[in-house]
């Protein structure tokens, strides 16, 4: 519940009162995008402090806004929180943290209200105590291996990228690549293992380890049938035909993730971002050879501009806009730098000269509506669920696909907060035009909707 | 021409010419517009983008074109855009209307006489003159629709406010706002001067905040919607406003001279007073709005809390 705040001496609230709008009042036009957080810069700086003065366009504004907006966040209490909790039961199935604990909601109930009264002595609650453990260890004999199932977190990021030094040690380095394990789950099934295939600048999966994900796959089963990836499960979805090969482009001129895939049927390869993620640092390691891998990256990237490096197959989007025209010295500078960050006709822009000259930064394929920054963390977002995340000051961007069990984050975000709070510092609320709150505690990896 | 076959305008019988026309005169008023007018994109012409072909590409591109064309050819009188129209909004407009009324008849009659509106009932100088023709695309249609409705209603209780005598409104069962509590007498001018100077130092979101939160007794909820922050954001901004107010009014005592104790003191007096206006100020709020039927929420039904 949210604390109330404090008052304010009296004397605020006359000041508050007398101060009179000065202006005209702002148009539909801009009170509508206002209203959708779509409006930027100087125009929404020009509306708040009209608002700020103007008690009927603060009417109007508060009668504007989708009843749903306002319902959603009244709605919030402890215990809508607790049932959002995305966990997973032994089989697989996405269950809210209440689902999971109503037995013992009810035990509790119980216990308080019927067994206890009951219970004359100590003697016989320790005897009912001593029940309950016998019936726990017994729970635990019968289903042995359902408590040491780690549930992945829902993470959203479809490919992780490295930057342009990165990616040329990885095209030189590959066949040493190989991405560690970060849980339990992920060790029983290790993610696919990246090998230097037949062309320079490409990542090629083995069969066996392709099959190796066919594990996974058929622990999805339900879900590869429907041909989606299952809720919250952070997968590439490679789909493939048969004979195909499936390519991730990371950028272009970049190398490119090939996995040979089983010739017959229909495979749902799974590739955990967090694993790629996770494998960044190893690749960063490999600095001091990037020199020696740029003359390899170089023909990897005409080899793609070609044409020829790029097998035939699915591709998949590669999700991820990397500054790779950027030089290595300008790409550290920039994540040095206290670089201003705006919303321009659609395009993120960035200036770092306090607003002398502004450059173009991000430009995806959806109009942008919105950024915010925290340090060197800088979110965007704009049409048709468009949400890019770079955690370097904008040298690299990563698109972020938030979603939830079935429901994927496709609406308008127009408006990305990032709230101060010590205990979550990776907090990130996103707003949608369509009245919708979506949060993630951790960066974006795990995602609720209120 | 890429925006024009987005726009999907030819379906509705704009042309080509027509639509780049509408285009430019939206990125007349919001591009090259130097007026202080609200929302004219104050760029200087000489260090902004603003006016680059990039810029006007990109403006252009991120309007809601699909929507604007419709709209235009609303305005036009197209009959498959009329269609179009109706099938899309009308039953949104009674729901709208609904939603800031809360009252069936009221709805009704503000939805009809948006519609009317919209529609160009009246004509100046022998042209049909549609509300449509000012929605340039910057939102969406809904949204825009909605705030028209908003300002309208707004507007028309104003209007009633003037006309409708007190006791015809007493007769109808209209209860009234409570009065806005009268200003605090404080005789003292440095008190006035600290606050103000205080305030002036605020960002114009967090005097947006406190006056939304203590002028117009929104809730945290709503307050949290129209910023587009979560609500536990807000609540923690005007904690720390309060907070920060009194430290800084309390300075700026200090420095016209008042003693920490005498500060204290003044503004301890006016913390008193404040606390009993609230609260008689939020009982007499419950069931009465400042326009009938609004959103604004009593305190005590929006959970917040908002006691002292």
């Amino acid at each position: 519940m949210t604390e109330v705040p404090k008052i304010v001496p009296n004397i605020v609230f006359d000041r508050l009162r007398a101060a009179p709008p000065d202006r005209a009042h702002p148009e539909a036009d801009l009170l509508t995008p206002f209203t959708e957080r779509t409006l930027s810069g100087t125009e929404r700086e020009g509306v708040i402090e009209h608002l700020a003065l103007c008690g009927e366009c603060r009417e109007v504004i508060a009668l504007a806004l989708p009843a749903a907006d306002v319902a959603a966040l009244a709605d919030e209490t402890a215990a809508d929180r607790a049932t959002s909790i995305p966990v997973r039961d032994g089989n697989g199935n996405e269950r809210t943290w209440l689902t999971l604990a109503w037995p013992n909601l009810i035990w509790t109930n119980v216990w308080a209200n019927l067994v206890r009264p009951r219970l004359g002595g100590p003697g016989l609650r320790w005897a009912a105590l001593a029940a309950g453990v016998v019936v726990a260890a017994s729970v635990l004999l019968m289903h042995p291996g359902k408590l040491n199932q780690v549930v992945l977190p829902s993470s959203n990021r479809q490919v992780a990228t490295t930057s342009p030094m990165e990616q040329s040690a990885s095209s030189t380095k590959a066949d040493e690549t190989q991405l560690k394990p970060e849980t339990q789950l992920s060790q029983q099934h290790p993610p696919p293992r990246l090998q230097a295939g037949p062309q320079t600048g490409q990542i090629v999966m083995p069969r066996h380890q392709a099959a190796s994900t066919m594990l996974l796959a058929d622990n999805k089963k339900q879900s590869a049938q429907a041909g989606r990836p299952p809720a919250g499960v952070p997968t590439l979805d490679i789909s493939t035909r048969g004979g195909a090969n499936e390519t991730v482009e990371v950028a272009s001129g970049t190398p490119a993730v090939t996995t040979e895939s089983s010739p017959q049927g229909t495979l749902m390869a799974r590739s955990d971002a967090p694993a790629i993620e996770k494998a960044k640092p190893a690749l960063q390691s490999q600095d001091t050879k990037a020199s020696e891998a740029q003359p390899t990256s170089a023909q990897a990237s005409e080899q793609q501009n070609s044409g020829t490096a790029v097998a035939p197959g699915l591709r998949l989007h590669a999700d991820v806009i990397s500054t790779a025209k950027l030089a290595p010295a300008a790409s550290r500078a920039l994540a040095q730098h206290n670089v201003i960050w705006t919303i321009t006709g659609g395009v993120l822009q960035r200036s770092s000269d306090s607003g002398q000259s502004w450059q173009d930064a991000l430009r995806p394929n959806h109009p942008l509506l919105c950024s915010a920054s925290r340090d060197k963390d800088i979110w965007t977002g704009g049409q048709a669920g468009t949400l890019f995340h770079s955690g370097n000051g904008g040298v690299t961007w990563v698109q972020v696909r938030p979603s939830i069990k079935d429901q994927q984050l496709s609406s308008d975000i127009t408006h990305i907060d990032l709230p101060d709070d010590a205990h979550s510092p990776d907090k990130i609320v996103v707003s949608t035009g369509s009245s919708e709150i979506w949060s993630s505690a951790d960066g974006g990896t795990t995602w609720e909707k209120k | 021409m890429a925006l024009y076959e987005r726009s999907g305008a030819a379906a509705y019988g704009v042309s080509a010419e027509r639509f780049a026309a509408i285009l430019d005169e939206i990125l007349r008023k919001y591009l090259y517009s130097s007026s202080t007018q609200h929302g004219s994109a104050q760029h200087d012409s000489v260090h902004s983008p603003a006016v680059s072909p990039e810029y006007k590409a990109d403006f252009c591109s991120a309007l809601r074109l699909e929507e604007l064309a419709l709209a235009r050819a609303c305005a036009a009188g197209n009959e498959r855009a009329w269609q179009d129209f109706i099938s899309r909004y009308r039953q949104k407009l009674h729901s709208m209307a609904l939603h800031i009324t809360r009252d069936g008849a009221h709805a009704a009659e503000l939805a009809d006489s948006l519609f009317a509106d919209l529609y160009g009932v009246t004509a100046r100088e022998g042209v049909r003159k549609s509300k449509l023709l000012s929605y340039t695309g910057r939102g969406s249609l809904e949204g825009w629709l909605r705030t028209v409705m908003a300002q309208e209603f707004v507007n028309r209780y104003r209007k009633q406010k003037r006309t409708v005598s007190l006791e015809e409104q007493t007769e109808e069962g209209i209860q009234f706002a409570a009065a806005a509590p009268e200003p605090a007498s404080t005789s003292d001018p440095r008190l006035e001067a600290a606050t103000d100077e205080a305030l002036a130092e605020l960002s114009a979101e967090d005097r947006l905040t406190l006056a939304s939160y203590y002028l117009d007794g929104r809730t945290l909820a709503e307050i949290a919607g129209m910023l587009g922050l979560h609500e536990s954001s807000v609540s923690r901004r005007l904690d720390r406003l309060a907070t920060g107010l009194r430290k800084r009014i309390l300075a700026g005592l200090r420095m016209q001279g008042m003693s920490h104790a005498q500060a204290a003191e003044t503004l301890e007096t006016d913390v008193r007073d404040i606390r009993l206006n609230l609260r008689s100020r939020l009982t007499q709020d419950s069931g009465t709005n400042t326009f009938p039927g609004s959103s604004k929420i009593p305190a005590q039904d929006s959970g917040d809390g908002r006691t002292d």
